[in-house]
């Protein structure tokens, strides 16, 4: 896919318009802001022209849902650099790089991060050997602030630059988990709350108050237990892929991993399309993930139950995993 | 004078002591289930509103219930009580008075519940006056005063319908003219929640109306004959307890979560209901009333929620259906031996006699509440040019559009008090 445009206004109105074509197609979705976005890296790079053009190497890198490749139709910004030499003039370059990349970003419809995870901040913006020390730092320190970093940073992929800093940077978690289960375990724990949506009778449990009265939270019920639990996996067999799907199918090549995987892989997918089927036009991106239940058919909800199920079983299998130290 | 004469006016004193206390409870329980804008006006007003309530009731309240000369809505003296000693009784009158002052004193307060968050300072004033006046007076002396219903052996030992529907049915009046709270239902038709600012205060004042109630029912002996007064208390507590479980498990079976507040109004709605049969009933009965009712009262509110009926603190379930179902399990539940009023109930051999008793009651006492109260807040809502605050007073808070002052200054004037600090 290639748009050649080179403002962020005509690239939003080019957006806008593409976007609501794939409707049924998760993957071709992800592929367009892919696209969408590495256009916005080569006009924020332009627009730092005034700067000479950075003579220096370094990587973009999505994470989030965007580095998972699992981005609905609306979706915040999640990104950061690395880049080769620890220079303050690279310093200065990469942090207004950066910060003119999340407004380019913000521009054409991607709002910022709440959580800061942005190429226009220090923590995610650095050289990489800083980068290497930071990612020690977080491994040793284990709270609950630097594990979530290490899970955010796991889902990075590469948009522009030297695919391979991220993988060295990948594999040091890998490693350090090789020698220190424990580091393992203390992941899993800031990583494994689960909305119940299932009540002790069987039944559905959906939003109760509010504008979403009626229906189910897709995110915190079903993707992300989903996300986590195989982001752990990932983690635990240094699997560098980043989207759910494709750690799956890496993890079924894996002796022990059995025809679980293979379940897991065709619900999620299941997931990433129930949510594309629900989005309306009015919706803001907090709207995105609640599925209205009464749209459903019975065999529908039987399957969305049967989901959500396999989410906790997913769950209790990971835990079993990790406790054990192999599969 | 003689002993048992002494002592049953000492108990009775103790049950009035422990029922004005319940306000207390109310206070942290409404307090404490809406938001802290609000926090000062609904404490102020609930003593505001029984310290009129009391006048009221004893210029025209106790002699319209209990008085002589009476036609078929009220009696006709010991207005303006002096504190003589009435006939035939066998404890002190005053004590009497004041006991039967303090539940008329808890009947307003529950009616009052329905007016949370949204009403005038004024309306309270006014509707306390004309329920204390000619709401509650009528029912009570129909069924506690040797009114028609009394005469027909309806049994409501404590005031499931007497005190709480007939409170309950005055809130549901206010709840349907005063409409709905700012934000309670979005466009859609969904309801959003509008969180209680402090669930410590709304649990604690669960307790101290749960204790408060035993001077509710078993003060409601007015006599230590027996020691009778233990076996109420006995039941009390059971059906306490029982309201509270039952609805602790049926949100956690319908909803997946063990919801607080819901938790709360089941042991309430247990203590409502159990008011009427508690001197009636044996004590597996009472768990059995007890867990009907926490059931209840946790389908109740989500019933009048889906009627688009904003009741902030959950009075309409809790003293209304729980005093509904609390008078009618009399007509299942009340035992021969113990039924000293009315008939046994269905399941004691009655057949349906009381059971149809009690039905008539809660019917006729409870359309009559509700419908006077509708007149009332109907006419001075025209009168009286509406009876709601308006949005941006609403929105601002009633603590300081009636009042002028917080109940919490510093969370509201923060920004003041950094400028007399710098």
């Amino acid at each position: 896919m290639n748009c050649g445009i080179n403002s962020y206004q005509s690239l939003k109105k080019w957006k806008d318009e593409q976007i609501l074509n794939l409707r049924l197609d998760a993957y071709a979705l992800n592929e367009l802001h892919d696209c969408v976005m590495k256009t916005v890296f080569k006009i924020a790079l332009e627009r730092m022209n005034g700067e000479k053009l950075p003579s220096w190497k370094f990587v973009w890198f999505l994470t989030g849902s965007g580095g998972r490749m699992e981005q609905g139709f609306l979706s915040d910004q999640d990104h950061g650099l690395v880049y080769e030499t620890e220079d303050p003039e690279a310093a200065t370059y990469f942090l207004k790089l950066g910060k003119e990349i999340a407004d380019g970003l913000e521009t054409v419809g991607y709002p910022y991060c709440e959580g800061n995870v942005m190429s226009s901040n220090p923590i995610w913006c650095q050289p990489l050997g800083k980068w290497k020390e930071q990612i020690s730092d977080w491994m040793k320190e284990e709270s609950w602030q630097t594990l979530r970093n290490l899970h955010i940073f796991y889902d990075s992929r590469v948009l522009a630059g030297e695919k391979e800093y991220i993988g060295e940077l990948k594999s040091l978690i890998h490693n350090r988990i090789k020698n220190n289960s424990n580091l393992l375990s203390r992941l899993m724990e800031t990583s494994m709350h689960i909305k119940n949506a299932i009540g002790p009778v069987g039944q559905l449990l959906p939003e109760e108050k509010g504008t979403h009265q009626g229906e189910l939270d897709l995110k915190y019920t079903a993707f992300i237990p989903y996300v986590n639990a195989v982001r752990l996996l990932a983690i635990k067999e240094g699997i560098f892929e980043t989207s759910t799907i494709a750690r799956l199918e890496k993890l079924q090549d894996i002796k022990g991993y059995d025809a679980g995987m293979d379940r897991c892989k065709n619900n999620f997918a299941t997931l990433l399309k129930w949510r594309l089927l629900s989005y309306k036009q009015t919706d803001t991106y907090n709207d995105t993930h609640f599925l209205q239940i009464k749209s459903l058919t019975k065999r529908e909800r039987n399957e969305l139950k049967r989901i959500l199920k396999d989410g906790k079983n997913l769950h209790q299998f990971v835990i079993r995993t990790i406790e054990k130290g192999a599969v | 004078m003689d002993a048992t004469f002494l002592m049953n006016s000492l108990w009775v004193m103790l049950g009035a002591i422990l029922v004005i206390f319940m306000l207390g409870g109310f206070i942290m329980l409404e307090a404490g289930s809406t938001r802290m804008k609000n926090a000062g006006h609904i404490a102020g007003k609930t003593i505001f509103t029984f310290g009129l309530a009391s006048l009221v009731f004893w210029a025209v309240g106790f002699g319209f219930i209990f008085g002589d000369k009476a036609n078929f809505l009220v009696g006709l003296s010991n207005f303006f009580y002096s504190g003589a000693e009435l006939e035939g009784m066998s404890l002190s009158s005053p004590v009497f008075f004041v006991f039967q002052l303090a539940f008329a004193g808890i009947a307003i307060t529950i009616a009052l519940g329905g007016f949370a968050e949204r009403a005038k300072l004024s309306i309270y004033l006014i509707f306390t006056i004309l329920f204390s006046a000619i709401v509650y007076p009528v029912v009570a002396h129909w069924i506690w005063g040797g009114g028609w219903l009394a005469e027909h052996g309806k049994q409501d030992f404590a005031g499931s319908t007497v005190v709480h529907l007939t409170g309950a049915m005055a809130a549901l009046a206010a709840t349907i003219l005063l409409k709905p709270r700012i934000g309670k239902f979005n466009k859609d038709g969904s309801a959003n929640n509008i969180y209680g600012h402090n669930q410590v205060y709304t649990a604690l004042g669960v307790l101290i109306l749960w204790v408060g109630w035993f001077g509710f029912n078993a003060g409601s002996t007015l006599s230590v004959e027996d020691g009778f007064f233990g076996f109420v208390a006995l039941n009390t507590n059971l059906a306490a307890g029982a309201g509270a479980v039952a609805a602790l498990i049926i949100s956690w079976m319908v909803m997946g979560k063990s919801d607080v507040p819901t938790m709360l109004n089941g042991a309430l709605a247990g203590l409502v209901a159990i008011t009427a049969s508690c001197a009636f009933v044996d004590t597996w009965a009472s768990v059995v009333i007890g867990l009907v009712a926490g059931i209840q009262v946790f389908y109740s509110v989500r019933f009048f929620e889906r009627k688009k009926i904003d009741d902030p603190i959950y009075a309409l379930s809790v003293h209304g259906a729980a005093g509904i179902w609390g008078t009618l399990s009399t007509g299942f539940f009340a035992t021969p031996e113990l039924a000293t009023v009315g008939k046994p109930g269905l399941f004691y051999g009655g057949g349906f006699e009381q059971l149809g008793v009690q039905f008539m009651g809660v019917a006729v006492s409870g359309l009559y509440a509700f419908a006077v109260s509708f007149i009332i807040l109907a006419i001075a809502k025209k009168l009286m040019g509406g009876l709601r605050v308006t949005e941006e007073e609403e929105i601002m808070g009633l603590d300081l559009s009636e009042h002028g002052s917080y109940g919490y200054p510093e969370i509201f004037m923060a920004e003041e008090n950094k400028r007399i600090s710098s």
